[in-house]
């Protein structure tokens, strides 16, 4: 061993850190340092996603990316507008019932154009609903909306008739993508298009090109009914998880981020020219309690425990629950107080907060509850009835830290009122099959609601509940309820609001007061965008609310470039000047090596 | 069971300041069971009897008398008779990953339809229309017969979310993989090695103690964490280097601009995987060279009066390089599996960011089809490095 030869080691070590050294110090500082070369266009709007997408078929696709473009890509009959969710006009500029809510007509606006300059007319509408209706390739998707539909006919060019097998309040008219009846007819294969470039409809921007977890790029549709829009181009740009998310909208690459953790929200409080945007959202969490599940036969099956059967065990759970001390430890304060399953973003259906049924946190209450129900204390402070003590498993998924710190934060509490509560965590696959199978007492859950009320309480309804193979229903909490179904009835028919709104409250107190559930939060959607680039989004609801994963194109199409905003140079910043360096280092050091392998074969020291 | 997201290098991990008694020879657990072979030691396996694992640190060659005996009958073996035998072991490995490939995702908890369904308003003909598309509502053992004729005739089914033939992804996927992974595996092989002799050579010294230590401080760090920690550096803050993916969309991957592009994309995940499995090379190159330094040869060569650069480049090193070469094969097969985490972490679009999203799915198919081809590369691999150390140890040979 030399000394002569450990230099020399050492020497084109450094030499590649002089190197690197050297790129850094070519780098302009961060502030200027455009990271990718500047957009082609300042009116780029680029979106962090980690989507899932199966095609852009919007009578297929039901994932929430191809769902969420659609949105922007399809205008439906009627929109839900962006202060509150009501129903607004969208292809149809009015529409009315007939006495019952069976037969519903809807007056198209005229003159209406395809992102392709072909008129958009009544029988476009009627062809779309129609494939839903004949094909079952065709209602993959939005089958369930169709359901109802006995026949939906174009009398004339500016008119669409919808007759319903039995009458609903609901209007039908939503939530179902119109597509172009002169291109989708041509296609061989409907149901297996992928409709993933240059797509053809009336909403403000199209798809112009996608490729597989790299990008997706919407153009600005120039024949928008409502104007074209001020962006020219949206691009969504793949990122596989949240944190790498969270450094692009620091270094600039993205414009808009959504689904932030608190911990990456407030992270981003202190970052230069990132604004912030705690968007009240149209989720619920809550603990679903197992009330002894049952099949549509009324069959018991599952391993629920007994005691959850009387609906004074589930409210003495409730009653030991200090909701909002969980909401602002758990979710750090970034989620509203919850009263029923609609959420607070939807004023006119949720249960208001000064119903006479809702009862907060009251651990003597709980305790009263569970004496009623013949739930003695033991020695040990857990109750028991007939030598069974009160033991309770809850389901959490282990890879969701909120759910992780609630069970924390519930069992303490349980073990006030004499209930022994274990957290099973386990991963959401097994959480979903046990669940299913009714092998759980308690668990916990989410949904996400849209603007009318009517589905998310008919999987509320005896109806839904499914059978022991977990086949055919879709039940929120395997509950059933002969009262609550009637008022659901009565509301799916009920064409007055006001007369409905009151419907909906009085099944959404029997839900609460008999406790198959209790709803925690509703969880607000964290959001973050380049204030120095954009400004102008629209939130659902507009006071508060969120501007991705809306019910509608309200987010996006509104925005416009920050003006007087400084070019960025062209040029390469340093990242270019780092991979150009790396290259010449590569290029160099192969050289070099070759260089000293021959030098040292005559080497004598 | 290890998935995707546990840390490729996480299987084995040498002791310090000593090869590891059984160097590399669990290849990086495939997404799913492991059931990468994993080589016991010689003599119990006779699947797969892996040189390498006949070298402990004292393993010089005669250590592998064992292997030798069981692969060399004492009739006498010919070349072709060692390569059916090690061709029969691999075949068995493949057609017992296959039927597991199955079976094991198929266990899994929860169902793939409900799992899709959850959440929206589906009406029960819509889930079953989804069963029969995927095929779920048959018989499981129709299902299994499917799945075989479709891997012989090379047809590993339909992705449930993208909606395209397994192979084709697979095939498309294959190549931003491969790029990520050789150019991780050059450096790092040549990284290793070269560190590795010079550690040896000057055992003790100041070098030796930093590099070594320097190289298992980085294997013991986890990948994504470094990964992360050098994107929010790098990235984040000094904006130096991109964030994630492979190219800046709208660029033309040819394009001058678009190969610097890519070179910049590469930067971080390549720098990420080179640092966590680099110490494995440096560490054998070490412990080989080691073994030989102490060998008479050497002295021969001394007196010969070669230098000392002479002695370790012409004689030492070659010598020391056999069970390198071996371990280098194996983990080249593991390189590929661990890029399911560095391309999770830097979004790069590839093979490990297709199992991941199968995974996340469950996507059925997709999770046969990677964890098959992962193991057929592990496999193959395997017997590579068989085949490539019998030509290059003659004493294996018995010459």
């Amino acid at each position: 061993m030399t000394s002569h030869s450990m230099r020399r080691g050492w020497q084109r070590c450094l030499a590649g850190v002089a190197a690197l050294a050297l790129a850094g110090s070519m780098a302009t500082s961060p502030a200027q340092a455009a990271t990718s070369e500047a957009p082609a266009s300042e009116n780029v709007l680029r979106i962090a996603t980690d989507g899932f997408i199966d095609s852009f078929n919007p009578f297929t696709s039901f994932y929430l990316v191809p769902t969420n473009t659609f949105r922007y890509m399809y205008e439906n009959l009627v929109a839900n507008d962006a202060e509150d969710g009501s129903v607004t006009e969208g292809l149809a500029t009015e529409w009315n019932t007939d006495s019952e809510g069976k037969v519903w007509t809807y007056t198209i606006r005229p003159d209406m154009k395809w992102s392709d300059g072909e008129p958009l007319t009544a029988d476009d509408v009627a062809w779309t609903y129609n494939q839903m209706m004949e094909k079952e390739e065709m209602a993959v998707a939005n089958g369930s909306l169709v359901e109802n539909f006995d026949k939906v006919e174009a009398p004339d060019e500016g008119t669409v008739r919808i007759t319903l097998k039995k009458p609903q309040a609901n209007n039908p008219g939503q939530e179902i993508p119109v597509v172009p009846e002169h291109v989708w007819s041509k296609v061989d294969k409907p149901g297996e298009f992928k409709n993933d470039e240059k797509s053809v409809g009336s909403g403000p921007f199209q798809l112009e090109s996608y490729e597989a977890n790299k990008s997706i790029i919407l153009k600005a549709n120039p024949n928008f009914w409502r104007g074209k829009p001020k962006l020219d181009e949206i691009q969504y740009r793949y990122y596989t998880n949240s944190d790498a998310q969270v450094q692009a909208i620091r270094s600039g690459e993205v414009d808009f981020i959504t689904g932030l953790t608190p911990d990456q929200f407030t992270a981003l409080e202190g970052a230069d020219n990132v604004e912030l945007n705690d968007g009240n959202g149209r989720r619920f969490n809550g603990i679903s309690i197992n009330p002894g599940v049952a099949d549509a036969e009324g069959k018991e099956f599952g391993t629920g425990h007994e005691a959850l059967k009387d609906k004074k065990v589930r409210q003495a759970i409730r009653a030991g629950i200090d909701a909002e001390t969980l909401r602002k430890q758990v979710m750090q304060d970034y989620a509203q107080p919850a009263t029923s399953f609609i959420p607070a973003v939807y004023p006119n259906w949720a249960l208001k907060s000064d119903n006479s049924v809702i009862s907060g946190f009251d651990v003597d209450r709980a305790k009263r509850l569970l004496d009623d129900a013949g739930w003695k204390e033991g020695s040990d402070g857990i109750r028991e009835k007939d030598g069974e003590k009160l033991q309770l498993r809850f389901l959490t998924d282990a890879d969701i830290p909120t759910e992780q710190s609630t069970a924390k934060f519930l069992k303490p509490w349980m073990k006030d009122i004499g209930i022994d509560l274990k957290n099973e965590s386990t991963d959401a696959d097994t959480e979903s099959e046990r669940t299913t199978k009714g092998d759980y007492d308690m668990y916990f859950s989410g949904w996400s609601i849209n603007p009318d009320p009517d589905y998310q309480l008919s999987i509320n309804t005896c109806g839904q509940r499914p059978d022991a193979e977990g086949n055919g229903g879709t039940s929120q909490d395997g509950w059933c309820n002969k009262e609550f179904d009637k008022l659901y009835q009565a509301q799916h028919v009920e064409l007055d609001q006001a007369k409905r709104q009151d419907l909906v409250q009085k099944a959404l107190a029997i839900h609460y007061e008999e406790a198959p559930s209790v709803t925690l939060w509703y969880p607000n959607q964290l959001e973050a965008y380049r204030s120095d680039r954009f400004d102008n989004f629209t939130k659902q609801p507009t006071d508060g609310g969120a501007i991705a994963n809306q019910v509608g194109y309200w987010g996006y199409t509104s925005v416009e470039p920050v003006s007087g905003e400084e070019a960025t140079s062209g040029g390469m910043g340093a990242g270019g000047w780092i991979g150009i360096a790396a290259a010449v280092i590569v290029v160099l050091g192969g050289g070099g090596w070759l260089l000293s392998r021959r030098k040292k074969s005559d080497d004598r020291e | 069971m290890s998935t995707p997201t546990h840390d490729p290098h996480s299987g084995d991990r040498p002791a310090r300041g000593t090869a590891s008694e059984n160097p590399g020879t669990s290849p990086t657990n495939p997404p799913g069971p492991a059931t990468g072979p994993t080589p016991a030691p010689p003599g119990t396996d006779p699947t797969n009897p892996s040189p390498a694992s006949a070298r402990g640190s004292a393993g010089a060659a005669h250590a592998n008398t064992a292997a030798a005996d069981m692969d060399e009958p004492p009739t006498g073996g010919s070349f072709a008779r060692y390569f059916l035998r090690k061709l029969g072991g691999a075949a068995t490995s493949m057609v017992l990953v296959i039927v597991l490939g199955f079976f094991a995702f198929r266990m899994l908890p929860g169902d793939p339809v409900l799992k899709i369904a959850k959440e929206r308003p589906m009406s029960p003909a819509q889930i079953a229309e989804l069963r029969s598309q995927y095929g779920l509502d048959k018989p499981v053992i129709v299902q299994f017969w499917d799945y075989l004729v479709g891997i012989v005739t090379g047809d590993l089914g339909e992705s449930y979310v993208y909606r395209k033939s397994v192979s084709a992804l697979i095939g498309e996927y294959l190549g931003p993989t491969l790029l990520l992974t050789a150019t991780a595996a050059v450096i790092a092989i040549v990284l290793g090695l070269w560190l590795g002799q010079i550690s040896a050579w000057r055992r003790n010294s100041l070098f030796d103690k930093l590099a070594s230590s320097t190289s298992l401080i980085f294997w013991s760090v986890p990948t994504f964490w470094l990964g992360l920690i050098l994107l929010m550096i790098f990235g984040g803050t000094l904006q130096w280097l991109p964030t994630g993916g492979m190219i800046t969309p709208g660029l033309d991957p040819w394009s001058f601009a678009g190969i610097i592009d890519v070179v910049k994309h590469l930067i971080l995940p390549v720098v990420s995987l080179v640092a966590v499995v680099y110490a494995q090379f440096l560490m054998i190159m070490r412990a080989s060279l080691l073994e030989e330094m102490s060998e008479d040869y050497l002295t021969t060569a001394r007196a010969k009066g070669l230098t000392e650069d002479e002695v370790r480049r012409r004689h030492a090193v070659p010598n020391a390089l056999l069970p390198t070469v071996t371990v280098v094969f194996l983990h080249l097969g593991g390189l590929i599996a661990g890029a399911v985490t560095v391309e999770a972490v830097f979004s790069w679009p590839g093979l490990g960011k297709l199992t991941f999203e199968a995974i996340r799915g469950p996507d059925l198919p997709l999770l046969q089809g990677t964890f098959v081809v992962f193991s057929a590369i592990i496999i193959v691999m395997n017997l590579a490095a068989d085949i490539v150390y019998r030509f290059l140890d003659p004493r294996v040979r018995r010459a």
